[in-house]
This record gives structure tokens, sequence and C-alpha cells, in this order.
């Protein structure tokens, strides 16, 4: 008895080990491979060697022709870096609040856009475009259109009193349909030469306005939405098995599921505003990283996240080199994501369904 | 110092009609008390108000003498913990975690568990017999051994008073004899366990005290040898059961 005890311990400390350590820092090491491989593809090939040519003589440990520097730093600053970090971003703000909401709403099928901010946001964006068209005007629109999309929702909620659950989704669902109704008027007053294709393809998502201008102020409150998810995750195991049995483990419930709500809507509503509508990505990846290292959320929010990012950087790949042409990325994620998903629902069956 | 959580006059109603009105009862450490009532008569909202879920509409819930209202949501889980009926979680957690997040009111809602934790965890699921399941899915377990690991969650969350709806509901014959077992043991180490049940077979087997709620009243709360009666059960399910139909007895 006590032999056995001696011997499975340090076992299953090291198991633990290899799941609390080193399955972040593999994820980690996948982002960086496919920022690496994001940056080196494209119509003009950069190596590897050469992209760490370049920074290490950005960096004034080596030197390279100018005019080569020059072109490289065209190439992998000015056009190829802004895309990827959007990409990351984008990619780890979906996927790490499709699985928050997947905690709050104690349902595995639930994604970002439940609460309405997608539609909120869409609707944000194409206004801006039939409005005045600037670039500016579209990313704040969509942002704060996101956020009254859930601010309805949740407001809607608290109409009918005690905010439970099944009324808030409800809620959600009510302003979500508001919504895309809006968007809906503005695509049929939109001019239909101009307008209409370009709400169209925002609406299919693309990475192709990102800059290093708007990612310096997107960035920082997106990436504290996400970390902040992610310290609430053992709160979140705990809320995710009812609203009683959270509080009765100390857990203050309504600010929990508010601040979650909150911080996954600033962070979705700022990937809208970033590169338009990107679906599945907060469905899938997050089942995906349950998959890998299981559902508890101290783990899986920030390995949804890296994954997330991983996902969205390959993703545009594809959408860059697939084709001639750009295809927008959100047709890539879907296409891709949808065989992903029937493959992750085929391996979990036996989990949740 | 011994925890006690105490009811006094405790008034609840629920749109507009009471559900309970003016209940006394008091839990102790060593306490195994059996709470009967018919369906509807209100005993999950009285737990609900034991555990400060909610506030009463008349009267208070004290715990170590203080008024609970107010008072801070950890400080309150330290000391008494709820046990709900087994059910079905979202996800597939791990029987070890489920069981870590008592501590959360112990090491805080940020960050993993401890070692001490661990270690805790551990103890307390060799001390329920069920250290062979820690790793399995919760969702993957029978309805008996879910209850355990709840049980477990609410001794790792290592306060003393446990609060439990309906433990019993749902297992088979054998896992009620082994889980009233398990609560005997837990009471006489010094637990202090008040539980509702439909059973009052089990309560006057086992119970140190059973509490009877009619009405919206505790209208009987003593030994179970006093308090569980033809003429109680007549008064709770409104069935005269003849007296030897009270305990069957089993051929040896």
């Amino acid at each position: 008895m006590s032999r056995t005890a001696e011997i499975s311990l340090p076992q299953t400390c090291r198991r633990r080990l290899a799941t609390t350590i080193a399955w972040p820092l593999a994820l980690a090491v996948l982002v960086t491979a496919a920022m690496l491989t994001a940056l080196s593809i494209g119509r003009f090939p950069v190596s590897w060697a050469e992209i760490l040519h370049f920074l290490a003589t950005a960096a004034g440990l080596s030197t390279m022709e100018q005019t080569r520097f020059d072109a490289l730093r065209n190439i992998l600053v000015d056009i190829r870096l802004p895309r990827v970090l959007a990409a990351a971003l984008v990619g780890m703000a979906l996927a790490s609040s499709g699985a928050a909401f997947q905690a709050v709403f104690r349902n595995p099928l639930v994604s970002p856009g439940l609460l309405g901010v997608l539609a909120g946001s869409a609707f944000g964006a194409a206004l801006a475009m039939v409005l005045d068209g600037s670039w500016l005007l579209v990313q704040t629109l969509s942002f704060t259109m996101g956020l009254a999309a859930v601010a309805l929702g949740v407001g809607i909620a608290h109409i009918f009193g005690s905010a439970t659950m099944v009324v808030l989704v409800l809620g959600g669902i009510v302003s979500s349909a508001l919504f895309a109704a809006l968007l809906s008027v503005v695509k049929y007053v939109a001019d239909p030469l101009n307008q209409l294709p370009a709400i169209v393809y925002w609406l299919m998502g693309t990475l192709a306005h990102a800059s290093l201008d708007q990612l310096a102020w997107t960035a920082p409150p997106l990436l504290v939405a996400v970390t902040a998810m992610s310290a609430c995750g053992r709160a979140l195991d705990a809320l995710s098995m009812g609203d009683d049995e959270a509080r009765s483990l100390g857990v203050p419930v309504t600010a929990l599921r508010y601040g979650v709500i909150a911080a996954a809507t600033l962070a979705s509503a700022l990937t809208v505003s970033i590169a338009g509508t990107i679906g599945w990505v907060g469905l899938i990846i997050p089942h995906v990283a349950r998959l890998l290292l299981g559902p508890g959320n101290q783990l899986l929010l920030p390995a949804s996240a890296l994954l997330g990012a991983g996902f969205l950087i390959g993703a545009d790949c594809l959408a860059r080199t697939v084709a001639e042409v750009e295809i927008p990325i959100g047709i890539v994620t879907e296409m891709v994501g949808i065989p992903l998903f029937l493959l992750v629902l085929h391996r979990s069956r036996r989990g949740w369904l | 110092m011994a925890d006690t959580l105490a009811g006094c006059g405790v008034c609840y109603r629920r749109q507009g009609r009471s559900v309970l009105n003016g209940v006394d009862l008091k839990l102790c450490q060593g306490d195994l008390v059996s709470l009967l009532g018919a369906n509807g008569a209100g005993k999950t909202t009285l737990l609900r108000l034991l555990l400060g879920f909610e506030a009463p509409h008349g009267g208070e819930v004290r715990l170590n003498g203080a008024a609970m209202a107010g008072q801070n949501r950890r400080r309150i889980a330290r000391a008494v913990a709820y046990v709900p009926q087994a059910h079905a979680a979202p996800f597939p957690y791990r029987v070890d975690e489920v069981v870590a997040l008592g501590r959360l009111p112990r090491s805080g809602l940020f960050g993993p568990p401890s070692q001490h934790d661990r270690a805790l965890v551990a103890a307390t699921l060799e001390r329920l017999g069920i250290a062979h399941l820690a790793t399995r899915p919760y969702t993957a377990l029978s309805g008996g051994e879910r209850q355990l690991a709840l049980i477990a969650r609410a001794l790792a969350q290592e306060a003393r008073l446990l609060i439990m709806d309906e433990p019993l509901s749902g297992l088979d014959y054998g896992n009620q004899i082994r889980l009233l077992d398990q609560l005997g043991r837990l009471a006489a180490d010094g637990f202090g366990i008040l539980m509702t049940t439909h059973h009052p077979d089990h309560a006057a087997n086992c119970s140190t005290r059973v509490a009877v709620l009619i009405d919206g009243r505790i209208e009987r709360d003593g030994p179970p040898a006093e308090v569980v009666t033809i003429d109680t059960i007549h008064r709770l399910y409104g069935v005269r059961v003849p007296q030897d139909r009270l305990r069957f007895r089993l051929a040896p």
C-alpha cells in the first residue's frame, strides 16, 4: 500500500508538471513557429534564416546590405508583420472568449457571438462604411456597436427580473436578431456598386487592413481582457457547476459572470474592428484545446488563446497563398473549421454528448 | 470554537405565498440532523436560506451567533459547505479537479491548487474510499460515486458544517446504506450534518436528531425515537402507515 503510494506519487507529480508547464510551452513554440512561417511565405518567399539574419541586423548584432535590409523591412515589418500580429490577437481573443463563454453558460456549444457582440459589430462596421467609409470610423463604430448589442441583450434579460441563464441567452438572441435586421437595412440602402461589396467583404473577415498603428491601441485592452479571463480559470470551473455551488465555494457569482461577459465582449468587439467577422474560431478552438488538455479552465483558457492564435495565423497563410487573389479569412476558418469540428465531436463524444 | 448555524424565526415568501413561517432550527458540530418534509414543503428553500444564498424575509440566519446577512462569502464557505444533489456537470472535469474546487475559499480564487491542497484532496478521496476515482471524469461516475465526490469536495473545504440536499435520492439501496454509514462516521468525527430526506426510516435509523417541516414551521425536532412516529408520518405525508410496515424485517 505504502509502496505503491511511494511509486505513484512522483509519477503523478511529473505528469502534473508535464500538463501544467509542458503544454503551454509547446503551444508557445507552436505560435512562434507559425509566426515565423507566416512571415516567410508569400509572393516573395523569405527563408527563416534570412528573417533571423534581418532581426539580428535590426538589433545591431549583424550587418546586411542596406538595400536588402530595406526591402526585407518593407516585406516583413510593413506588410506581413501587422497581419501576423493581428491574426494572433484576433485568434487569441475569439478562442479564449469562446472558452470563457462556454464555462459561464455551462454549454460547450456556445460561441462568443451568443449575446450579440458580433451582430452588433457587423452592423456598426456596415453603418460606418455607408456614412463615410474611413477606417477609423469603421473600427470605432464596430467596436461601440458590439458593446451596445451586448448591453441591450443583457438589459432585455434584466427587464424580466432575475436574469437567469436562459433569459440572458434569449436577450442575446433578441439583440442579435435586431442588429442583423439593422444590418440588412444598411445593406439595402448602401450604394450597390461600391459600398455593398465593401460591406460584404468586410463581413467575410479580412486581415488586409491591419496596421501597426491600429494594433498599438487595440492590442493592450485585448490582451488585458484575455489575461483577465485566463486568471479566473478555477472560479469558472466552479461557476460552470452551478450558481449555488459556486456561491457555496466562496465565488462572487454575479461579479464573475458579468466580469467575464464584459471581458469577452470587449475582446470580441475589438476583433471585429480589426478584422471583420471571423466565425468558428471561438467554437472549435476551445474544443480542440479541451480534447488535448482536458476541461479544466485554468489550463484551457490560456491554451485556447495560444491555439487560437496559431490557428488564425495558419488560416491567414492559407488565405494569402491558396489562390492568386487573397480569399477572405472567414471563408478559410469555416472551410477548415467545419471538418475539424466534426473530428473533435467524434473524438470527444464520450464526455458531453 | 465549535461552529453553529441557526435559523431564528426564519420567514420566506414566494410570489406572495408564505413558504416558511418562523422556522427555528439549529445545527451544531456532531449533529446528524434529518429534515423531513413533504414535496414542496420548503426544505430546499430552508437549506438555501441557511447557506446564505438568499436572505430571509423575516427572522435571521446566524453563523456562530452573528447574522449571516452581509458576511463575506468566502468566510461563510470556510464554516459551511453545501453538498448539492448529484448532478450532471456540463464538462467532464476530473474527480480530483472537482474536489480541489473545495479549496477555493481557503486558497483563493486565482492561481493553481498548492501542494498542500493536492495532498488534502488525495487524503479526502482516500477517507471516503474513492481514491481510485481520482482521475476519472466526473461525468462518467455513477450517481452514488458523484455524491461521494461532492461530499469529498465539501470535506476538502474544511468546513465543519455540511448542508446536504437529498444526498440519498437516486442511490440504490446499498449505496444509501453505505452513504448513511459514512455520514454517521463524519458526525462522530465532529462534523455537523443537516440533510433533507424522503426516507423516514433512514432518518430514524441514523440521525442524532430529526426535524419535521410542516406548514412552514419546524413542528417536531428531537431524537428519532420520539419524532418518527405513526402520527408524525400521518401529519407529514397524509398517510397512515400501520406499525408493522414502519420497519421491515429481513430474513437472516
